[in-house]
């Protein structure tokens, strides 16, 4: 499971990958025929009004739901089935309770066969990397909601996935912690840079992650535009997601770009809201 | 809530039981009832501490309480054993249900006493045809919270463990099973009250060839005339039922220390 | 979709009754336990029509009135006691010390471990059967009607009490609605042991009812009536718990439906 240079090998490539529900007043479709290629190691983040299918597409990605028609490929392989290298972070942490912080993230782990010693020191450097030593025998119910996250994605990370899918992960914090969840995440991110594949309601919270930006036109969600914050960014070297959130949100270029991606969510939203 | 303010309320209840008790007693006395139709207090207490050394049919008070005890865990446990894994299984596979289910639903609406002459067909009058009484009693409560305890489950936590490699196997025993645990729990509290109070009506309407049991006790007070006998009987299954229930609720606070 | 999922339910369920059935049939005929242990369905359709003809010369619908009339007495007297009870003691802190104890002291009592006691007292007549199913079905009731007040959420009495309710009316057309398909709940589960208590007090003494039935058949060694016997129980049984449950619906529209 260790890095590849290219990163070909997190490659997710979608195929007019389509999903259909059945429901009481028949049909509904979710998803029209999505086709999307995103490279390894990139950050994305796809934004939209609720129903627009983006967890749906996650969940596909996940393989968690299989597609109605297309397929999904990830480092030219194709998805059918959930899996450690294709790991899920959820909303609401989900977290198994039951379990304290250290066995948590040792889960995964040790259900995919890794020794004991190889595993004791990969958990103890995850915990290590989300700030968390001391809190190895705490539960779930005795940490705060950043915490919680933070072992959430601890648990995913340490597993060194391909890609690594997160479904409005912060959603569930409080504002500050958000902005502090969004600097730590892009600090762990950096140590591996799997493929992310983030969705989120919070236009400002795409924009200061993302790579690329993918807008989803409302139910049934189709692409409606692509940016990349890296053309708005200026005179910067590098990404701003490694600045200090507080000073970026600041600066002009960020607002502009923030407003333009609003004013295209709000588009889809509509004006019975 | 805190110990200390549980032991106030239990001593309170405690104390107004005695003014109770008290009442019972001067009712006794002001009206004169004979003590064949209602003792007084004392006269039951002297008779459940004369029990306790005093023997009679098998033994004494202790000899016929562990008797209804161990009568008791048979079938309980047969129920459990029983009833866990396939409220589990019923709850993940949905064939299962639906094949097991009707079968469930025909057979519980027969009281578990009205299985008493069948069981005596079946095992004679010995204890096997009481743990069956018991089991019958006690599978419902404890196979509904365990697919319950399942089915309820948080989707996400399923999810989770999918999503991180976890397959069929793994996610039964290391991810459903303690998800479900507090529900399982409460199944398997209300499987054990209803099989005790099973027991103590099978003890009563079958006999026991063995000439043992609470049950035994309380149908010898009658026979005898002996009042005192009989309420002290349902005295001491008053408690023990009690106490069982309390015993039950210690291990599951034990294994609950993650709840929120 | 859902259609289909359904079909394959019933199918499966269908299949599923068919196998015991016929499992029942073919280890009666090819006599691999003796009748005394499993009634053959020839036996069983046997003993019903002997039954409704009036089985050892009682009338099938006498059993029926019988056990029901008794059970009816004790479960009506036990929910007008219990539901008071349990909405006074809810409401009322005092009264809730007070009685309180009794109830945890006599609730643990098996509703049968009363029939010995019930017999000294009463004898065997009629007093003695609905007193034990008073006693048997009183506790359920109470104890729901308690949970069902105690339950109800504050927020529900807060506003009451800003739109400037009294206590009556909180009581009646807040609190008592409110905890309404709880104390249903306890009533129905109170059905049911009345039932199973009524049977149960028969199965000891008795001159008419299912359970005398029962006990008759056990006693001449016909399992093909005590067959029918607990099948009229579970039938009977079964047909109350349905028409109580759309009875609550009924009453409660706004009550979400069983599992």
């Amino acid at each position: 499971m260790s890095q590849g240079k290219s990163g070909d090998r997190n490659d997710l490539v979608y195929e007019d990958v389509c999903m259909d529900f059945e429901s009481a007043a028949g049909v509904v479709r979710a998803l029209d025929p999505f086709s999307f290629h995103i490279l390894g190691n990139e950050f994305i983040v796809i934004v939209g009004p609720s129903g627009c299918g983006k967890t749906t597409l996650l969940h596909i990605t996940s393989g968690l739901t299989a597609p109605t028609s297309g397929q999904v490929l990830l480092g030219g392989e194709k998805i059918v089935e959930p899996g450690p290298d294709k790991a899920i972070v959820f909303q609401n942490f989900s977290l198994f309770p039951w379990k304290s912080v250290y066995d948590n993230i040792e889960f995964g782990l040790r259900i995919n066969g890794v020794p004991l010693a190889e595993r004791r020191r990969l958990v103890i450097n995850a915990i290590q990397l989300i700030g968390l030593e001391g809190f190895e025998k705490h539960f779930p119910r005795q940490l705060s909601g950043g915490m919680q996250q933070r072992v959430a994605i601890a648990r995913s990370f340490v597993l060194q996935p391909q890609v690594l899918l997160m479904d409005e992960p912060f959603a569930a914090l409080d504002a500050q912690n958000r902005q502090l969840m969004q600097e730590e995440l892009v600090r762990i991110w950096q140590t591996q840079k799997p493929t992310v594949l983030f969705i989120t309601h919070s236009v400002e919270e795409a924009v200061f992650l993302a790579d690329r930006i993918i807008v989803m036109s409302r139910r049934p969600g189709r692409i409606k535009e692509v940016l990349r914050p890296s053309d708005f960014m200026g005179e910067l070297t590098s990404h701003w997601r490694a600045l200090p959130y507080d000073d970026v949100i600041r600066r002009a270029d960020f607002q502009e770009l923030r407003a333009r991606v609003w004013r295209l969510v709000k588009s889809e939203i509509g004006d019975r809201h | 809530m805190s110990n200390k303010i549980q032991n106030l309320i239990w001593t309170k209840q405690a104390l107004i039981l005695c003014v109770w008790v008290a009442i019972w007693g001067l009712i006794v006395e002001i009206f004169e009832v004979s003590s064949d139709f209602l003792p007084n207090p004392v006269e039951v207490l002297e008779r459940i501490v004369t029990l306790s050394y005093e023997p009679i049919g098998a033994g004494t008070l202790v000899t016929h309480a562990a008797a209804s005890v161990t009568r008791l865990l048979s079938g309980f446990l047969s129920a459990m054993l029983l009833g866990v894994p396939l409220g589990l299984l019923m709850a993940y596979f949905r064939p299962i249900n639906w094949a097991v289910t009707p079968i469930f639903e025909l057979f519980r609406y027969v009281p578990p006493i009205a299985w008493a002459p069948f069981a005596l067909f079946w095992f004679g009058a010995g204890n096997a045809a009481q743990a069956y009484v018991i089991f019958t009693s006690a599978f419902p409560p404890i196979l509904i919270n365990s697919f319950l305890g399942v089915k309820l489950i948080d989707t996400h936590l399923l999810n989770a463990g999918l999503s991180l490699g976890a397959r069929t196997w793994t996610i039964l025993t290391e991810i459903a099973l303690p998800a479900a645990f507090p529900l399982i729990m409460t199944g398997v509290r209300i499987g054990l009250a209803a099989g005790w109070m099973a027991l103590i009506a099978a003890e009563i309407v079958a006999g026991t060839g063995t000439r043992d049991g609470l049950g035994y006790l309380i149908l010898q007070g009658q026979q005898q005339l002996h009042a005192d006998l009989t309420i002290g009987a349902m005295a001491v299954i008053s408690v023990i039922g009690v106490f069982l229930d309390s015993l039950l609720r210690r291990v599951e606070r034990h294994f609950s220390a993650w709840r929120v | 979709m859902q259609k289909r999922s359904t079909l394959l339910k019933n199918a499966f369920a269908l299949i599923s009754v068919m196998a015991l059935i016929s499992a029942w049939w073919g280890v009666t005929s090819l006599g691999l336990v003796r009748p005394l242990i499993l009634p053959s369905p020839a036996e069983v359709g046997l003993g019903l029509i002997d039954i409704w003809n009036g089985y050892l010369g009682v009338p099938f619908l006498n059993h029926f009135k019988a056990s029901l009339s008794v059970m009816l007495l004790g479960y009506l007297s036990a929910v007008v006691v219990g539901v008071s009870l349990g909405i006074g003691m809810a409401w009322i802190p005092s009264l809730d010390r007070l009685f309180s104890p009794v109830v945890s002291a006599v609730r643990p009592i098996p509703p049968p471990a009363w029939i010995p006691l019930t017999i000294l007292w009463f004898g065997i007549d009629l007093t003695a059967k609905v007193f034990i199913v008073f006693v048997a079905a009183v506790v359920p009731c109470l104890l729901n009607s308690y949970q069902g007040i105690k339950n109800v959420p504050v927020d529900l009495l807060n506003a009451g009490r800003s739109l400037g309710a009294t206590k009556r009316v909180l009581l009646m057309e807040i609190v008592v609605p409110a905890a309404l398909p709880v104390i249903l709940g306890g009533l129905r589960i109170a059905l049911g042991t009345a039932w199973a208590t009524i049977v149960a007090a028969e199965l000891v003494v008795s001159l008419a009812g299912f359970g005398f039935l029962i006990m008759n058949g056990y006693r001449n060694l016909e399992s093909n009536i005590v067959f029918c016997g607990m099948l009229a129980v579970a039938i009977t049984g079964f047909l109350m718990n349905f028409l109580f449950l759309r009875l609550s619906q009924k009453l409660v529209p706004w009550m979400p439906s069983e599992k």
